[in-house]
């Protein structure tokens, strides 16, 4: 029985140093292995989103034309095109339309999402799976193709739009023209943009209304809450987090975008009394070809974004730790 | 084994993005043996034949070189083409329009060429000869040039009582008003211009001896608001009014012109004068063309003289090559071949009888200026126009906020 005891004693002691020295070498590799595992992502960054934006930093600070571009050397000329952007007047006009136009697009995007998830909630199984699908099917039309449709449909000459309101007795809409003023045509590109983003944050809200705990809402209902105060109180705090997500997604989204209103509103038609910034980006670097500037564009815009982007990420730390 | 396979896969994807960002950089560098040819779509769709005889007689004296014909938008070929100055692999022979010319030349984009070697060189169209000169040097060759005229509906002007086409354009205005009555619908234009068509608005300001800027002593200057430029703009705005039911704040490719007309909806449209190609088969056999009046008697409207030219980017591998396949393509022969396609041959001695040649006679062309493609992609004029029509600026207002940003747009550095 000693015997036994010393034996097991010395394969415990046996035992307890290699377990010590495997410790020490776990705590070691231990250490490393974290930054093992995310070695391969930070590489496929810096290689996709760092070399790029070097490059972009490095002409920004270049006087680069046509002339440059087709000797491939830019002449250094520190942060004169970053001076020049911003003594610009088109800049802060275009600046201010953008934010407006960017707080317009998310509010109607969440606001309008917001409610047809809760409807969605409330809805019978099909109509629930026929709205449900309706919405599959607009997000996935590509963006070019439903630009082209809206443009068909609210076209001067024979649009279905015009043919339609005026069959309706809205009012004479025969040869009413959607494109006349810039109001009328970003109001276009909103209702495009809007439709377009629908689709994923109500999906994105309706997944997160299955969260809020039924006993909850009942309990509230029990105690005489209207359904405002429990959407107010329950609700709310509970899909918050997803909210905030999709906010910001949508702001940076809608902040660059480019396609849409470039498209519907149509190149002959864009002009400094209707650039947004992506648009603005495009014709000072592209159009007239002076690349070191729409680099200093592009820069300042990142910047934006991103200051965007650290309220929204610090929001989302402090939820994380509170939780 | 799961992770050794992901981490496997992490490998793989930074390495083929490592392969991709170097192999994107390589260029693809025309060799001798090929030559890269970039036309304008408009020779695929309508003379590919004229394209062929000029590489065959190319390639019969210079067995061995294959050429290569690339065919490129109007939309989007100058971007392209950027792309291709920054990273290689660009043509040896590039069209433009003579309107782009200048911006590239005084960049340095293309190698000078010897005017002496091409065909009919002392006799070439003036103002396409005009756009391919730079600092005393050719770097552009004249290709074909087109002009703008009208394209009618004889069955409606007969059907209005219409004997003798108009004059005048006052006269027009007043077949405006007969055509009118024989197409009541609303929308019906009988002479269809969009409203922003700048190549139409500056014949006005053309005909009543205005213009768009000029050069007094290196230093360039707007000239829409000038007496006479805003007669004209006034003259073009009445005259809208009169004749046209288009869209005051659209250009003349939304819709084009053809289809409105196609669909009925027109009685008479300005354009190419290939417009005929596109006017639907119900109308192909009563469409004939004239020349667009002007407000003086026996005068055109002067046109605006579109056209094309031919170079050899500096970025060409062979620039002898390039310069032998243009002077085939545009020699005496290769010209006539263009002409008879509907075309503006490159040279007065060549020049014909046609409607399209005759509008040709009275033509203007925008300013030399290194900076006029930015006055055009800044939609200056079309904004101008807009803001005219739609009463939102009186004539004058317009003229001179336009003409104002024109001349600081071309006196840019």
């Amino acid at each position: 029985m000693s015997e036994g005891t010393s034996t097991t004693a010395a394969a415990g002691t046996l035992l307890g140093t290699s377990r010590r020295r495997r410790r020490v070498w776990g705590r070691a590799a231990g250490g490393a292995v974290p930054y093992v595992l995310i070695a391969p992502v930070v590489v496929v960054i810096g290689v996709v989103l760092g070399y790029p934006l070097y490059w972009l930093g490095k002409l920004s600070l270049e006087h680069y034309t046509l002339f440059e571009l087709i000797r491939h050397a830019g002449t250094w000329v520190g942060l004169d095109n970053y001076r020049s952007v911003l003594s610009d007047q088109i800049f802060w006009h275009t600046l201010l339309r953008t934010v407006i136009f960017t707080a317009v697009n998310v509010g109607l995007t969440i606001v309008l999402g917001m409610l047809i998830a809760l409807l969605l909630v409330r809805l019978s199984t099909w109509v629930r799976l026929l709205l449900t699908s309706g919405l599959v099917l607009v997000w996935s039309m590509p963006v070019v193709v439903a630009v082209q449709i809206f443009y068909w449909m609210t076209n001067f000459q024979n649009g279905v739009v015009n043919s339609i309101l005026t069959k309706l007795h809205v009012g004479d809409f025969s040869q009413h023209d959607w494109y006349g003023t810039t109001f009328s045509q970003l109001g276009m590109v909103t209702l495009l943009i809007v439709w377009g983003a629908l689709p994923f944050v109500v999906i994105t809200l309706y997944a997160a209304l299955a969260q809020v705990p039924r006993d909850l809402v009942e309990a509230a209902e029990v105690d005489g809450a209207t359904s405002f105060g429990i959407f107010r109180d329950i609700t709310l705090p509970i899909i918050k987090p997803i909210l905030l997500i999709l906010t910001s997604l949508s702001i940076i989204w809608d902040f660059g975008v480019f396609t849409q209103p470039y498209l519907l509103i149509g190149q002959s038609k864009i002009t400094p009394n209707n650039f947004l910034m992506s648009i603005y980006l495009f014709e000072e670097g592209y159009f007239k070809s002076d690349y070191g500037r729409g680099a200093a564009i592009s820069l300042l815009m990142v910047l934006m974004v991103g200051l965007l982007s650290i309220v929204y990420v610090r929001k989302m730390v402090r939820i994380g730790v509170s939780e | 084994m799961k992770r050794r396979s992901i981490t496997a896969l992490c490998l793989a994807t930074v390495v083929a993005a490592a392969v991709a960002a170097t192999t994107s950089g390589a260029t693809q560098k025309a060799t001798a043996s090929n030559l890269v040819v970039w036309l304008q779509v408009d020779a695929q769709s309508s003379w590919p034949d004229v394209v062929a005889a000029a590489s065959q007689k190319f390639q019969a004296d210079h067995p061995g070189t294959k050429v290569t014909v690339q065919y490129q938008n109007w939309g989007d070929h100058l971007q392209k083409f950027d792309a291709t100055l920054a990273g290689g692999g660009g043509p040896d022979v590039i069209e433009m329009g003579n309107s782009e010319m200048i911006k590239y030349m005084a960049a340095g984009a293309f190698a000078s060429l010897d005017k002496s070697s091409f065909d009919n060189n002392a006799t070439w169209l003036g103002g396409l000869a005009k756009s391919g000169r730079y600092g005393g040097k050719t770097y552009g060759v004249p290709y074909y040039a087109g002009s703008r005229v009208v394209t009618y509906r004889t069955d409606l002007f007969k059907k209005a009582g219409i004997t003798k086409l108009p004059a005048t354009t006052a006269q027009y205005v007043a077949d405006a008003a007969k055509l009118f009555k024989v197409d009541p619908t609303k929308g019906f234009s009988p002479l269809y211009i969009a409203g922003t068509d700048w190549y139409v608005a500056m014949g006005f300001v053309f005909d009543y001896g205005g213009g768009i800027a000029t050069q007094v002593s290196g230093k360039w200057k707007g000239l829409l608001a000038s007496r006479q430029s805003i007669a004209g703009l006034t003259a073009y705005k009445n005259f809208f009014a009169a004749v046209s039911r288009a869209s005051k704040t659209t250009d003349e490719a939304h819709p084009n012109p053809y289809d409105v007309y196609a669909q009925g909806g027109a009685a008479s449209m300005i354009g190419q004068s290939w417009f005929t190609c596109c006017v639907g088969a119900k109308y192909k056999a009563d469409t004939a063309q004239f020349v667009m009046p002007g407000h003086l008697r026996g005068q055109a409207l002067p046109g605006f003289q579109g056209g094309s030219d031919l170079a050899v980017p500096v970025t060409s591998g062979d620039k002898s090559l390039a310069s032998d396949w243009i002077k085939d393509f545009t020699s005496t022969s290769s010209e006539k071949a263009l002409q008879a396609k509907g075309n503006i041959p490159n040279a007065t001695n060549l020049l014909g009888n046609s409607v399209n040649e005759r509008a040709a006679a009275r033509s203007w062309f925008v300013p030399s200026a290194k900076h006029w493609a930015d006055v055009e992609n800044g939609n200056i004029l079309r904004n101008m126009l807009q803001q005219i029509l739609t009463g939102k600026l009186s004539v004058k207002q317009a003229a001179q906020s336009a003409s104002d940003n024109i001349t600081s747009v071309l006196n840019q550095p």
